[in-house]
């Protein structure tokens, strides 16, 4: 049954589609949740708690209704409509950049406020402000970072309700993995669901392998000096 | 013996206080302390636990807000002056970072001052030197000894050309012998450097040993009891600890200290 493996082009685009959205939904998040949840940690401001509180929160978005918030922002007559990105690649993009920053945003802020505890006091001693040390904060939870990472990528590429909604499930176009998976099953074709499951859970594995390699490798580097 | 005519004060605390809000109530941690460090000098702060003296080096770094009275940096106000880089603040423990090497540990205040990375390396290589530590910069904290780790310490509070070097017990978790060597290379360090130099010490040899002048503190509140100006000469080589003079010193410190153990 998983002869399908065997250079099915369609199968293959399809994998290849899923890593591109989940990619690029996971740099932008980087980009956007990195210096995010950075500042959030060395920043004292009112409120700062609640927003701590509701980026965690954010973590466990239901995917179908980020899926339907953003299918409302995109539609024809949504606020964003006129841009025509509903069923596109990029649509799937933006949900899940929605559903992973959070993620990285969280996982940052975490990371970034223990270490930059460790520092705090040779910090207050150089007399600079919190702020000009993030760059070398996110420099040196780099491991770390990574993990976070990771964990968003996981979230992204495992995900159905949010790409099945703003995609469309478009042959060729928003195919992605879980949605074809989804959509073969109702239909019967169980091969080609089980081959793309057998994919899923690979990348579910190697990702998941990566993280513990990452994670013991900080860990290494973090307990070494006792 | 000493100075006081043409030299400027580098530290001047006049009448400070500072009480800590706890839960148990206020604790007096500071009471009408009056110290004036000129440049130069080499200052030791003497005494039990809870008698102040870390306290007060804390209030130089601006790590902590006296209560009441006054105190200069350079003649500035203590937050001022930190602004202005005037001081090197060498912690308890090492406090280097297990995941950066020693000349990145180093680079680590260079870094968030935004120096150049040639300026880094440079100054990275240049107190490396000054500590004795050339050739160990790509080695991790835990690759080095006990005191190895407290000369890069005290290299990264070197680093930025501070005119002033505040130390926390430095040697404190050292043995005797690693103690007494490092205690000789910080006052070849002090000589060639010329900073002024707050220490903070249990060990009586040690204060005795490294000072131009002793404060001596006591508890419940911090107080100073007595402000030595020691008469040893500046080139102290370590057997110096074994003339009359050494040890004369060393009686009035211990003096000092009992004294204000009697006030309980």
């Amino acid at each position: 049954m998983l002869l399908i493996l065997q250079g099915d082009a369609e199968l293959w685009a399809i994998v290849l589609l899923s890593l591109r959205v989940s990619l690029m939904a996971v740099l932008i998040s980087a980009v956007i949740g990195m210096p995010l949840g950075a500042a959030l940690a060395v920043s004292r401001f009112p409120g700062r708690r609640g927003v701590i509180v509701l980026v965690n929160a954010l973590m466990g978005l239901p995917p179908v209704v980020v899926g339907l918030l953003v299918y409302l922002m995109l539609s024809r007559s949504g606020p964003l409509g006129v841009l025509q990105l509903l069923y596109t690649p990029t649509a799937m993009i933006i949900a899940q950049v929605v559903l992973v920053t959070p993620i990285v945003a969280a996982l940052t802020r975490q990371v970034i406020e223990m270490l930059a505890e460790e520092y705090s006091e040779q910090l207050r001693s150089l007399g600079v402000s919190r702020l000009a040390s993030v760059p070398t904060l996110l420099w040196d939870a780099r491991l770390a970072l990574v993990t976070a990472l990771l964990a968003g990528f996981g979230r992204a590429i495992a995900e159905v309700g949010a790409v099945i909604i703003v995609g469309g499930n478009i042959n060729h176009v928003t195919r992605v993995m879980t949605t074809t998976i989804a959509l073969e099953t109702s239909r019967g074709n169980l091969a080609l669901a089980l081959a793309l499951g057998a994919i899923l859970i690979g990348i579910a594995v190697a990702v998941n392998a990566l993280v513990s390699a990452v994670s013991l490798r900080a860990e290494h580097e973090g307990l070494t000096h006792a | 013996m000493n100075t006081e005519s043409n030299t400027q004060p580098v530290i001047e605390a006049r009448q400070l206080d500072l009480v800590f809000q706890t839960n148990d109530g206020p604790v007096q941690a500071l009471r009408d302390v009056n110290l004036t460090v000129n440049k130069g000098d080499f200052v030791s702060f003497i005494g039990p636990s809870g008698c102040g003296k870390t306290t007060f080096l804390r209030c130089v770094a601006a790590l902590e807000t006296p209560t009441g009275g006054s105190l200069s940096v350079n003649g500035m106000t203590p937050d001022e002056a930190r602004r202005n880089r005037a001081y090197g603040y060498v912690f308890q423990a090492a406090g280097l970072y297990p995941w950066r090497t020693i000349a990145k540990n180093i680079k680590l205040p260079l870094e968030i001052m935004g120096y150049s990375r040639d300026e880094q390396e440079e100054r990275v290589r240049k107190v490396l030197e000054l500590v004795d530590l050339k050739g160990f910069g790509e080695k991790f904290p835990w690759q080095l000894s006990g005191g190895m780790q407290q000369r890069a310490s005290i290299a990264r509070a070197l680093a930025f050309d501070a005119d002033i070097l505040l130390m926390d017990e430095p040697f404190g978790a050292l043995d005797e012998i690693v103690r007494d060597h490092l205690n000789e290379q910080l006052l070849a360090l002090w000589a060639r450097t010329e900073k002024t130099i707050g220490f903070v010490t249990h060990s009586i040899p040690e204060a005795v040993y490294l000072s131009t002048k002793i404060v001596v503190m006591s508890p419940r509140p911090g107080r100073i009891t007595d402000v030595i100006d020691s008469p040893l000469p500046k080139e102290r080589p370590l057997d110096i600890r074994d003339t009359p003079e050494f040890i004369e010193v060393a009686h009035r410190v211990r003096e000092g200290l009992r004294a204000g153990h009697l006030d309980d």
